[in-house]
């Protein structure tokens, strides 16, 4: 059976949009007289089986000298291809698990262009040895001839990279810790914060940093939304024990975004067992979440309490001078030069999160590669235009009313009233200096908008709100949620 | 995803005429085709974001991107999720083989939790494949009602690009532009009669000029306001 013939011929039959988007992904494995393919999920998989399925066994036929071919199709990834279509004749079964199983050590983000299911050799590993293979973009340990680990750990994130400030310096210090004890006191190291704010990149620097101590250190970061796609799997095709086996055997396990377990029993069932087999095996243990511990609701107690057995550690979203640095290193990262006045303009506007600055960021560089200019103030502001105007078209005085009113359970007509109780004047006078944060309308103007009062209602309304934020834990902490809230 | 017969009705074959060739760059577009296009010398960030009403022309770039990656022997994958929505987000699941993947009506699965779970999971794995994520919506992403914030904050993460739909100036020129490729001279009055009455858009617009150019040798007339309106109404008589 000659499947790189049936390619050819489809090649030839087919428009190319047709057959890169329905063909190509698949792979193959062939064997003497079966035929099973690939197809990344059920809807290509059902395309191609409506579509294409009849002319491949005919083509298979031809080739076969008119001898019928079994053909099997199904959902996942063979194991042992660099390029599905190029390749194909790989005599050998390997369950869906393997793949599910394999993640990428050492990561090169946007390296490839062309399809690449697994960058892993094409030869078996053989059971009961372990060893390593290694090249210059992907790092990969065999355990037991069978469990592969390879973790997705993204070069770009290291310490030195990353931009210290006010609102991670406690996080930063606790992971630079982890990183040189790793095991010890700090286990588990439980990293919490808003989106965007650093937690997975401090999660990577310290992979990295076990990685560049240890070179054979068996470090695997996955989201937790794969470590429950993969239990599934596991538990499908009656696997359970190779999953536990192979994630009871890292030197450390770093999951991001934990709160993603949350109302999932079983994948809950299955870490709590993993966790404390690391623990005790003096393994580190690494978790992100956008909340602490003790708050993620759908979580098992037992769980909860567990993860604060170690270090948790808040990143808050970074302050002004904060945000400028961030984007000067990413601008050197990407050896573009940003002025200190034009990161400050850029770090003003967008205070939400990491990723905003980052996008923002890029289409600088887009703009400024377009019109053939470098980088100051004026172009930043050109190339940002739609974007702040979306954003003051958004963040108006009515809108932060709304919110803050929303936020503290007050009526609407109360931010307008003269009542003066506390319990509605504080709500008042913390949206008065929402408002003068984030908008460009003047004192009077907002006091107008706050049922006609004066701007110096409005200045001491702020001056109020500046000082609380500074003795009260509680006060700082709306204020951020909510000006988190308005600036996303 | 069990229900495979309904699959199978999705449109999601590309439309060929959506080029880049066949799309008109209004001066405000410029940019952002340069950069879908390749032509400003950058290549595809990881993941890039187009927004604009109807009628920009969304839709007609992540196609013509797709054929450009086509041209290029590379595997991409297109999907409008507009005609994807009512089936499961399972169709998502292990895009991330395809070097790069565009989805477009983005707005349709904003606020569907499940939806926004398998995006969510889908653009981490795009990212950790090095392959590249191209969205088209109707809004921004601050103005997406996206409630996983996770996933709202990675839709900030790329470079967005708005597209602006042509203004009637620009159509008229546009339109007389193609014409004289055609070795046509549209006048004022038929310009006015064709902008007033037929669909507006580009697409629509070009079209009409095709079927105007046959019409007109076919009867060996010139085209003017009274073979226009002619066409037009055979065209809504069938």
């Amino acid at each position: 059976m000659n499947w790189q013939n049936c390619i050819s011929c489809l090649k030839n039959e087919l428009p190319s949009q047709q057959f890169n988007t329905w063909i190509r992904p698949l792979q193959a494995e062939v064997s003497s007289n079966e035929l099973r393919l690939y197809a990344p999920n059920r809807f290509v998989l059902d395309w191609v089986k409506e579509k294409f399925l009849s002319r491949i066994q005919e083509l298979l036929r031809e080739n076969a000298s008119g001898r019928p071919v079994n053909i099997v199709m199904d959902i996942g990834a063979q194991r042992t291809s660099s390029s599905p279509v190029a390749r194909g004749a790989v005599p050998e079964t390997v369950s869906r698990l393997e793949n599910t199983l394999v993640h990428n050590t050492l990561h090169e983000p946007g390296a490839s262009a062309e399809p690449r299911p697994e960058p892993v050799s094409a030869e078996p590993a053989s059971r009961g040895t372990s060893l390593i293979r290694r090249s210059p973009r992907n790092m990969e340990v065999i355990i037991d001839g069978k469990l592969r680990h390879k973790g997705s750990l993204n070069p770009e994130n290291t310490f030195d990279n990353f931009i210290e400030g006010k609102s991670n310096q406690l996080a930063r210090a606790a992971a630079i810790q982890v990183a040189e004890n790793p095991g010890g006191a700090y286990n588990p190291l439980f990293i919490y914060g808003g989106v965007g704010l650093g937690k997975t990149h401090l999660m990577h620097a310290i992979g990295n940093y076990l990685v560049s101590r240890k070179p054979d250190a068996k470090v695997v970061y996955l989201h937790s939304e794969t470590f429950v796609a993969t239990m599934v799997t596991a538990l499908q095709l009656n696997a359970i024990n190779e999953f536990k086996r192979y994630y009871r055997s890292v030197d450390a396990l770093l999951i991001d975004d934990i709160q993603f377990f949350a109302g999932k029993e079983r994948s809950q069932e299955e870490f709590f067992h993993t966790f404390n087999a690391l623990l005790e095996g003096g393994q580190q243990i690494i978790l992100t979440s956008d909340r602490y511990h003790k708050e993620i609701n759908g979580l098992e107690e037992r769980l909860k309490s567990r993860f604060g057995w170690g270090l948790s550690v808040g990143v808050e979203p970074p302050e002004l001078e904060t945000r400028a640095a961030i984007l000067i290193n990413k601008a050197e990262q990407s050896n573009v030069e940003l002025p200190g006045d034009a990161a400050m303009f850029i770090a003003q506007r967008l205070r939400s999160h990491v990723r905003e600055l980052e996008g923002a960021l890029k289409k600088v560089i887009v703009h400024a590669n377009f019109v053939g200019r470098p980088i100051d103030l004026e172009l930043v502001k050109e190339a940002l235009k739609d974007l702040f105007a979306l954003h003051d078209k958004m963040v108006t005085i009515d809108n932060i009313q709304r919110s803050v009113a929303e936020y503290y359970k007050i009526k609407m007509s109360d931010m307008l009233s003269k009542r003066r109780n506390r319990s509605v004047a504080r709500p008042r006078q913390m949206a008065m200096s929402l408002s003068k944060e984030l908008t460009n309308h003047s004192l009077p103007e907002i006091g107008d908008a706050f049922g006609g009062r004066d701007h110096t209602t409005v200045l001491h309304a702020c001056k109020q709100v500046k000082n609380l934020r500074s003795t009260s834990m509680d006060i700082s902490e709306d204020y951020n949620n909510l000006l988190r809230a308005l600036a996303t | 995803m069990s229900n495979a017969p309904r699959q199978m009705a999705l449109q999601v074959s590309l439309d060929d005429s959506a080029t880049f060739a066949n799309f008109f760059v209004a001066q405000a577009n410029r940019q952002s085709v340069a950069y879908l296009s390749g032509s400003a010398g950058t290549e595809l960030e990881f993941f890039t974001y187009l927004w604009g009403g109807v009628g920009a022309g969304t839709s007609h770039l992540l196609q013509a991107v797709c054929h450009d990656a086509d041209a290029r022997g590379q595997a991409c994958f297109y999907l409008p999720l507009a005609q994807a929505a009512d089936y499961s987000p399972d169709v998502l699941e292990g895009l991330e083989c395809f070097p790069l993947v565009c989805l477009d009506d983005l707005e349709v699965i904003a606020g569907q939790d499940a939806w926004e779970g398998a995006l969510f999971t889908l653009f981490n794995r795009l990212r950790e494949s090095g392959s590249r994520l191209l969205v088209a919506a109707h809004c921004s992403p601050r103005e997406l009602p996206v409630q996983l914030p996770d996933l709202l904050s990675r839709l900030q993460s790329g470079v967005v690009f708005s597209l602006q739909v042509p203004g009637d100036e620009e159509k008229r020129e546009a339109l007389q532009l193609r014409a004289r490729q055609r070795g046509i001279e549209l006048s004022d009055e038929v310009l006015s009669y064709v902008l007033q009455r037929n669909e507006r858009s580009m697409r629509g617009l070009f079209s009409l000029l095709e079927r105007l150019d046959q019409f007109s040798l076919q009867t060996q007339r010139r085209i003017t306001v009274p073979l226009v309106r002619e066409l037009m109404e055979q065209a809504s008589a069938d």
